[in-house]
């Protein structure tokens, strides 16, 4: 990927002039005669209408209808009885929606910032190979990408049992056994340890483009000038890998707290909801048979958009992008 | 049981692809009519041991054939996916007319007007061949809303022989009380093989420990008006303890590979001595017999060695009708047919079963009582002689409460909280529940 620096200070040419006072000059009084700039109005209108038709029906209209539904009591077998917004008090007064909040928030602290870290030093190396080793380590790196998440599940699920081989090589250090997915303490963890490496492909190649992109003059000055590895990753690579890394930053917390099937498969939010992540719990409600559990549920995944999309805001609150530098 | 047999790991895995991808397909509503004027009536099974899934088959087939006017459709649906694909299918309008059903969830769906009464589409006889003790099961308020099919009690005391005499103990006098059953275990536990194993999990323990609490205390964690909670008292605490003790001594496999429903980890060795339903007894017969000559079967240990106090739930299946069916008498032709009707048919499940279950009409009893085998099953003899008389309903309420309870105990194995914590955390959750659900004074018990 790469972020070119028109696109970050958001002077993105744009085929689409803004309509006014030119065209009202030009072609005024004129009947029958359509300005070019109402021209392209139409043009770029119809260009944008079958997706924005598509995520009205998809996305906006069951959006709507989902908030006007959590004013309900539903039921499929008799009418639904409305309670406004008794549901909001109900999953706000529910201490497994907190704790699956907590859990979501500290599986994204575990796996987002270690999975950039490992991604940046990868992406280092890569660069500074030859052609044909850094083609082979790319593809490497690129596999767990194309694994699905149901297989690395169970996959790891064999690593973590008792006779597995995580405990296998503890016991080979004279430690363990350890009940990794069943010790409250270890469980999560255990599963941050997949969702990393699942991650580490895209998160790599994209590392990779946004450091090509920063001129290798930099480099060449910044060592004449004697700064070591760790000045020159920290004063260069960093500051102007900036935006990359912010794209990382949100995205990859976005997707960690809405992470559902490691811990499904895994442990099924066990032990003692350790690895219940908000997900599943709003899954884990709605399956759970109840007339009561389908307006919770719903109510809980409204509560979730919110605050996922509060999160997102706070982060490019935090770190203001407009002041991104680059080469 | 409720999403609780089968749970392998790839089972879970299969539940990822269901529940994404098929949730809302392959349902039909029913009321259609094949092109040779056949009425199309759609049947919902839960995925059980395989050799369930046959004999479902087989006998949907052959009523098919039997008449000319209804046609079932039969889909197996994985207990995982159940839960989801079945409330998809409900809010979509397309559920199926005819469903297995556990005991537990027929008083609840009926509060929620789910099923329809069967009582004016089946003979009376019917209903008056239902054994007394299990028609309550199926009744609300004089009506029958779901005809039984077999009982099962969820929980027994497995153990080898063979394992037993190696390590010192006498397998003709299994534990009696909990204390016997951890010094069993301890003696058992050597290298990789351990010497007992549990559920383990909130989702297994809130069902699979309903014997245990009413063998601690007597009843379950909810006054019987289902007013307020009861989570608190002594006894479920010494409950919590003996789960621990198992759990946190390393008695019992610390990464269970699979679920409380499923022996494998007994059927392969694994561990010595189980708590199982009485079913496993045909997963033993059907995939592991190598074992079954060396295993015996007793009630499992009670608190203080009682015997007769309860330690099993009587769990078990039936078959239900949607109240939104739009051709009720067509689906309650083949629940009649299947279950009502020539006794035959259901003495051929049991036979099929490894007589891991056991009946609820009194015709199939009879018609089995010309089995030879079934009399002579060493099995059937105990866990109907000794386990299944002391054995209590499972509990009408909302699976919610159950869930509190399980959790609570699976904190106090795995030292999420301490015992007292955890026990106070279930008992505000229920009260929690009650109040939400307006559960006070509803208990149809």
């Amino acid at each position: 990927m790469s972020i070119t620096a028109d696109q970050q200070r958001g002077i993105i040419p744009s085929p689409i002039k803004a309509p006014g006072k030119r065209g009202a000059g030009r072609f005024a009084g004129i009947p029958g005669k359509t300005s070019p700039a109402n021209r392209d109005n139409v043009t770029a209108y119809l260009m944008i209408a079958p997706m924005v038709v598509l995520l009205g029906i998809f996305v906006m209209w069951p959006l709507v209808y989902a908030f006007y539904l959590s004013g309900f009591e539903i039921s499929f077998y008799s009418e639904p009885e409305f309670v406004g917004l008794q549901f909001y008090k109900y999953v706000l007064e529910d201490p497994k929606f907190w704790s699956s909040l907590g859990v979501g928030l500290a599986y994204a602290a575990m796996v987002v910032p270690t999975g950039m870290f490992i991604s940046l030093m990868i992406a280092s190396v890569i660069k500074t190979l030859s052609a044909r080793m850094a083609a082979f380590l790319k593809t490497t790196i690129y596999v767990p990408a194309v694994v699905s998440t149901v297989v690395a599940s169970v996959l790891f699920v064999f690593i973590y049992q008792d006779q597995g081989l995580a405990n296998w090589m503890l016991g080979a250090l004279n430690a363990g056994p350890v009940a990794w997915l069943n010790d409250p303490a270890t469980a999560l963890p255990a599963i941050a340890v997949p969702g990393i490496w699942l991650g580490l492909g895209i998160t790599t190649l994209i590392m990779l483009a946004g450091l090509l992109d920063i001129p290798e003059s930099y480099y060449e000055s910044a060592q004449l000038d004697g700064a070591s590895f760790v000045q020159r990753t920290w004063y260069i690579t960093i500051p102007l890998l900036k935006n990359v890394l912010l794209y990382l930053f949100v995205t990859g917390t976005v997707a960690a707290l809405q992470m559902l099937d490691l811990p499904l498969i895994m442990t099924n939010g066990g032990p003692v909801n350790a690895t219940t992540t908000p997900n599943l719990f709003i899954f884990n409600t709605f399956r759970d048979g109840s007339e009561y559990s389908t307006s919770f549920s719903l109510t809980a995944a409204l509560l979730l958009f919110l605050v996922l999309g509060g999160i997102s805001v706070l982060v490019f609150r935090l770190i203001s992008s407009e002041k991104a530098i680059d080469g | 049981m409720f999403s609780k047999r089968s749970r392998r790991v790839i089972g879970a895995a299969a539940a990822v692809a269901a529940t994404f991808g098929l949730a809302a397909c392959g349902a039909s509503g029913g009321g259609e009519t094949t092109a040779d004027g056949r009425v199309e009536v759609t049947f919902w099974q839960q995925k059980f041991e395989d050799y369930q899934q046959e004999w479902f088959k087989k006998n949907v087939d052959a009523f098919n054939a039997s008449q000319d006017e209804v046609t079932v459709k039969l889909q197996v649906v994985p207990a995982d996916t159940w839960e989801q694909k079945l409330q998809a299918a409900q809010a979509a309008g397309k559920q199926p007319d005819i469903s297995t059903l556990s005991y537990g969830r027929i008083k609840p769906g009926v509060a929620e007007g789910k099923f329809a009464p069967l009582d004016e589409y089946l003979p009376t006889e019917a209903f008056s061949d239902i054994k007394e003790n299990v028609s309550p099961f199926v009744t609300v308020d004089g009506k029958h809303y779901a005809y039984p099919m077999l009982v099962e009690p969820s929980t027994v005391l497995y153990y080898r022989s063979d394992l037993a005499e190696a390590a010192g103990l006498d397998p003709n006098s299994p534990p009696e009380s909990w204390d016997e059953l951890i010094e069993w275990s301890r003696a058992l536990t050597q290298g990789d093989v351990k010497g007992m194993t549990v559920a383990s999990t909130a989702a297994d323990l809130g069902w699979a420990s309903w014997g245990l609490q009413y063998n601690a205390c007597g009843h379950l964690p909810i006054s019987d008006d289902w007013s307020e909670a009861r989570a608190t008292e002594p006894c479920f605490a010494e409950l919590a303890e003996f789960y621990k003790t198992l759990y946190q001594e390393g008695l019992m496999p610390q990464t269970p590979k699979v679920g409380y429903a499923d022996g494998m980890p007994y059927g392969e060795g694994e561990v010595a001595m189980m708590q199982g339903g009485s079913w496993v007894v045909g997963q033993l017969k059907n995939d592991f017999p190598d074992v079954v000559d060396t295993t015996m079967v007793a009630p499992f240990p009670s608190i203080d060695g009682d015997p007769t106090k309860t330690t099993a739930s009587l769990g078990g299946w039936t078959l239900g009708l949607d109240s939104k069916s739009k051709n009720p008498e067509a689906a309650a032709k083949f629940i009649e047919y299947l279950l009502a009707g020539d006794p035959e048919i259901m003495a051929d499940f049991f036979t099929e079963t490894g007589y891991s279950k056991y009946t609820v009409r009194t015709s199939v009893d009879e018609a089995l009582a010309n089995d030879p085998e079934a009399s002579a099953d060493p099995f059937m003899a105990v866990i109907s002689e000794k386990i299944v008389p002391y054995g209590q309903a499972e509990p009408a309420y909302p699976w919610d409460v159950a869930l509190a309870m399980g959790t609570a105990i699976e904190s106090s194995m795995k030292g999420s909280a301490d015992i007292e914590t955890s026990l106070k955390t279930a008992d505000d959750a229920i009260n929690d529940i009650i109040e939400k659900q307006k559960l006070s004074g509803t208990a149809t018990n």
